[in-house]
């Protein structure tokens, strides 16, 4: 791989799925953080600018369309990939206009996540 | 005849019945059908997920279920439509299946139903919410991977919850754990008091009686082990809890007690506080196996580093009961394998053993010395040393976890498992941080991004290639399965494989469910993958990246063994399976056995198959009843085929601009008719010539009949069609017999069928018999799934495309003419074989052409796979 690791954090309340996309990142290359509290990503987001951020959008507490809002605010370069099990439209709208890469609707593929991770990558490094 | 059937059709059913319009019935009929599949896709869908590819969480399988909940409501609610509300009974059976699914989803076990005590050979898989991990585990390890335990039983949570319910000890145990959680007592105290009140508690009658029985079943003395829930998994508790060796069966409610008291030790306390496990889980199972009286015994730890290098096993062997080694007592064997194949073993260090532990005869057990002729023989054969290694390999395989195994030896010689743990190895655990992606990337990459993850996971070993029967011969532990097919008779060898890559077959198929049960895993679909994998070949497949590698990639492979979650164990896949049992298998196959009813229904998929089941019997039923099409317009088909047909149109089945009541092929726009029609019309199908009527056969017609008319040759009953654009009910009454098809064929695959049915005919059952067999012969050729019952014949076909629906009704156009009067020439059952090759011979071209682009060969296990059966 050209350059540094690229990190992501991901944000999902359901551990399940914090534990699953961890090591499938990181097999493909990524340094890779997982929270299932949305206030200590919150925190976090303060000390780290993360180059990609996966993120549930509805979940107790701030959630993650919050999140994306300060992500976006502290690092607009910051990539945010959304994950949800509420797959509305308006919600999918409503995430792209706040300057969201992408959008994958709940239960979805490991290879479909790794695709678009891959794609926020190209971006990231300019190809 | 039909004044007769009127009358009894008055009889059963309700007025109502005469209101509700064919066209109506057919609409519901036709939702119904969209139900059907709508529920087929949500169940395969479920299935899919087990597979390890998806990620989902526990509101995906609450949405999933509450779906298939709605879906079949409808369906009955349809069904019931249909016909006059004949089977509301289905509703009561919807609340049998789904209440415990609902319960299941809400992680609220229904404990009242489950039994206090469980035979391992009864105990369900997937089931840790009862019977603890331990035991979950004991019970895969029996039933998946047949590795011999001893026999034994459960005594399952339901029975320590009302342990605690009768003592009155709930309430109690939890303030004193509060207590202790928030500083207001010293954890010995509140660990002691807990264990006194459980260990003075008294076992109620009804418990104790159950397990007295399960105990005196069974052998003379036991082991009486822990099994916490959470126990053995990715929390391990090693030796937090207590097991108590060489029990007599009178002493197991004692012991019982002792094993429950240790899930309160000071240590189990905190450990679980460490762990975020403290509160309502604390439960326990304890698991009672019969002592083996072993002449040798150990443990094998499938990890052992040789030179920091973890590419060994370790099996370490004494003579007597297990405790000797299991405790670090004295001096014991000590053997060193490799883990690659054949696994080798490296060394072998004898040990002087001068001491072993023998069971007493009254229970308990003594030290005791070894002869001083035996102290330096090896404590277990190489032969027993080939068999630890191949179940510990299995094991670690299956738990995707190094595994420490605990084993006996017993005076005849066989081995047992006695229970298996995951083993942590630090080492490799640190070693593994190192940059996984780095490693990969240094093995060539043999095949990438092709195929569909059936199950998903990290497998390696030697590639074994399996295209016949003959292939699967040697097919060694832990070797890699290349096959072109996904045939059901790799189930045999499919457990044993590290891996599994498919040229063919589909996540929903055969291959794959085997795959998901024994975790192995497996791509398929991935074309030409023979072509780049040959035996002997070493190769890693890692689902994850959807990458084979050359060679073994040792970085993840341990990346895999640490640092990878195991999903197979997850609360969120072990609820799935559990809600897949109740919802995926087919118990209702034969819907003329007595068990096809709405309380024959055991699982949701039952449900599916018996509403789609009447539904389609229903619609059938209804050209009987030619009352309800009174003052309808018939049409007569004009034809040279003396077939007097009528036709019923509800909707785009003619040409709207003709007149009179006679029509012609060309004017019908029905998709299913004219493609029947077109086999019915061919120059050979509809053969004139006077039929050769032995004497026997004569007889027979004669002597038959019925209200049938003219008979013989000609034409009899009622040949009715009911048609719309897309869709064809057809009830034929040729010569003696009915026969009846039912078809849809439109763009969606999914949506089209075929129901053949055909019944009777003019000569004695043997013939008809052998017509029927004929008649199986040839639908199965050509992919129906056949069912015959002497001399009914039933085919199905569902979810082919329309040029492949089109293809088989030309077919079934041909047999329609061809088995008008066969069962009079059918005199043995060599001629129903003369007749099979007859009608292939004679209609050869036309089969040729009109099915050229049926897949043949190899490809037939793709159709045999993925042709649903209705």
């Amino acid at each position: 791989m050209n350059g540094a690791k690229l990190r992501i954090m991901v944000l999902d309340d359901e551990p399940i799925v914090c534990k699953r996309l961890k090591p499938a990142l990181e097999k493909q290359g990524y340094e890779v953080d997982t929270f299932t509290q949305s206030s200590d990503a919150m925190e976090q987001i303060k000390q780290i600018d993360y180059d990609i951020i996966v993120t549930d959008l509805k979940m107790k507490g701030a959630d993650g369309m919050e999140l994306l809002t300060e992500a976006k605010r502290r690092s607009p370069r910051t990539e945010v990939i959304v994950i949800t099990g509420f797959a509305t439209l308006e919600t999918a709208r409503q995430s792209f206009r706040k300057g969201v890469f992408d959008f994958i609707a709940k239960p979805f593929k490991l290879s479909e996540i790794q695709e678009v991770v891959k794609r926020a990558e190209a971006k990231i490094r300019g190809e | 005849m039909w004044s007769g059937i009127n009358k009894l059709w008055n009889r059963i059913f309700s007025r109502k019945r005469d209101v509700i319009a064919f066209p109506q019935i057919f609409e519901q009929f036709q939702t119904l059908l969209e139900y059907h599949q709508k529920a087929m896709e949500l169940i395969t869908d479920l299935g899919e997920k087990s597979g390890g590819e998806y990620i989902f969480d526990r509101k995906y399988l609450f949405d999933s279920v509450h779906e298939l909940q709605d879906l079949l409501l409808r369906m009955i609610k349809a069904l019931n439509l249909i016909s006059s509300n004949r089977y509301y009974d289905l509703y009561p059976t919807l609340d049998r299946i789904f209440l415990p699914l609902e319960a299941e989803l809400r992680g609220r076990l229904s404990l009242a139903q489950e039994p206090y005590v469980i035979k391992l050979a009864d105990a369900r898989l997937d089931n840790q919410e009862l019977i603890g991990g331990k035991a979950g585990a004991l019970v895969q390890i029996i039933h998946r991977l047949r590795i011999p335990a001893p026999d034994g039983f459960v005594i399952t949570n339901r029975a320590y919850h009302r342990f605690l319910e009768y003592n009155d000890l709930a309430d109690r145990i939890h303030s004193w754990i509060e207590a202790w959680a928030t500083g207001k007592e010293e954890l010995r105290k509140a660990a002691g008091q807990i264990r006194y009140g459980l260990l003075a508690g008294i076992v109620p009658q009804d418990l104790a009686r159950e397990i007295k029985q399960h105990a005196q079943r069974g052998a003379a003395f036991w082991a009486v082990r822990s099994s916490a829930y959470g126990e053995d998994g990715d929390l391990s508790f090693a030796g937090l809890h207590e097991s108590v060796l060489n029990v007599p069966s009178e002493q197991i409610i004692e012991a019982y007690k002792k094993v429950v008291a240790s899930l309160y030790s000071p240590e189990a306390l905190v450990y679980r506080r460490k762990t975020g496990m403290i509160g309502e889980e604390g439960a326990m199972s304890v698991l009672c196996n019969e002592m083996v009286a072993s002449k040798a015994s150990g443990v094998v730890q499938s990890v052992h580093l040789r030179n920091g290098v973890p590419d060994s096993l370790a099996v370490y062997a004494a003579f007597g009961l297990g405790r000797t080694v299991v405790e670090g007592r004295g001096l014991i064997d000590r053997f060193i394998i490799e883990r690659k194949p054949p696994n080798q073993i490296s060394s072998k260090d004898i040990a002087r053993k001068e001491s072993l532990i023998i069971p007493l005869p009254g229970g308990g057990e003594r030290e005791t010395r070894v002869a001083e002729e035996n102290q330096l023989q090896p404590a277990i054969s190489n032969e027993t040393i080939r068999m630890l290694v191949k179940w510990a390999l299995a094991l670690e395989r299956y738990f995707k976890r190094p595994q420490e195994i605990e084993w006996a030896v017993d005076d005849a010689g066989r081995c047992w498992l006695l229970q298996s743990r995951r083993l942590i190895v630090p080492e490799i655990a640190d070693e593994s941080r190192e940059d996984i992606c780095e490693s990969c990337s240094t093995y060539p990459v043999l095949i990438e991004g092709h195929g569909s993850v059936a199950h998903a996971g990290v497998g390696s070993g030697i590639v074994h290639v399996v295209n016949s029967n003959d292939d699967m011969d040697n097919f060694q532990d832990g070797a890699v399965l290349v096959t072109r097919f996904t045939a059901p008779w790799l189930a045999q060898v499919a457990p044993m494989a590290s891996a599994i890559i498919a040229e063919r077959g589909s996540v929903a198929g055969h291959l794959a469910t085997i795959a998901r049960e024994f975790r192995v895993p497996t791509l398929v679909g991935v074309e030409d993958a023979t072509k780049v994998l040959h035996n002997g070949m070493e190769v890693t497949l890692d689902t994850h990246s959807g990458i084979v590698y050359a060679g073994r990639v040792r970085e993840l492979i341990r990346y895999e063994l640490v640092q990878s979650m195991v999903f197979e164990e997850s609360p969120e896949f072990r609820l799935l399976r559990r809600i897949l049992k109740r919802v995926a298998p087919l118990h209702l196959i034969d819907p003329q056995s007595p068990d096809f009813t709405a309380g024959g229904c055991v699982s949701a998929h039952d449900m599916i198959r018996f509403i789609h089941e009447k539904a389609v019997m229903e619609l059938i039923d209804l050209p009987t009843f030619l009352k309800r099409f009174k003052g309808a317009k018939v049409w007569t088909l004009a034809s040279s085929i003396p077939i007097d047909l009528k036709i019923l149109d509800i909707g785009g089945g003619i040409d709207p601009d003709v007149t009179g009541s006679k029509i012609a092929i060309e004017q019908i726009q029905c998709l299913p008719l004219k493609a029947l029609w077109a086999g019915v019309s061919l120059p050979d199908t509809w053969d004139t010539e006077p039929i050769d009527v032995d004497f026997k056969g004569l007889m027979s017609s004669i002597g038959k009949n019925w209200d049938a008319g003219p008979g013989g040759l000609g034409t009899t009953g009622v040949n009715l069609v009911v048609i719309n654009r897309i869709y064809m009910n057809l009830h034929l009454h040729l010569g003696y017999h009915f026969n009846l098809i039912d078809a849809r064929m439109d763009d969606e695959p999914q949506h089209n069928h075929i129901y053949f049915r055909f019944v009777g005919g003019v000569t004695d059952v043997t013939r008809r018999s052998r017509r029927a067999q004929l008649l199986a012969r040839i639908l199965s050729h050509y992919h129906f799934n056949v069912a015959v019952k002497g001399d009914l014949v039933i085919g199905r076909l569902l979810h082919l495309p329309k040029e492949e629906i089109h293809r088989r009704l030309g077919l079934l156009g041909i047999l329609i003419g061809f088995t008008r009067q066969l069962d009079i020439q059918l005199r043995t059952d060599r001629d129903t074989s003369q007749f099979v090759e007859m009608f292939f011979d004679r209609h050869a071209k036309f089969i040729e052409e009109s099915l050229a682009k049926r897949p043949g060969g190899e490809n037939e296990w793709r159709q045999a796979e993925n042709y649903g059966v209705g």
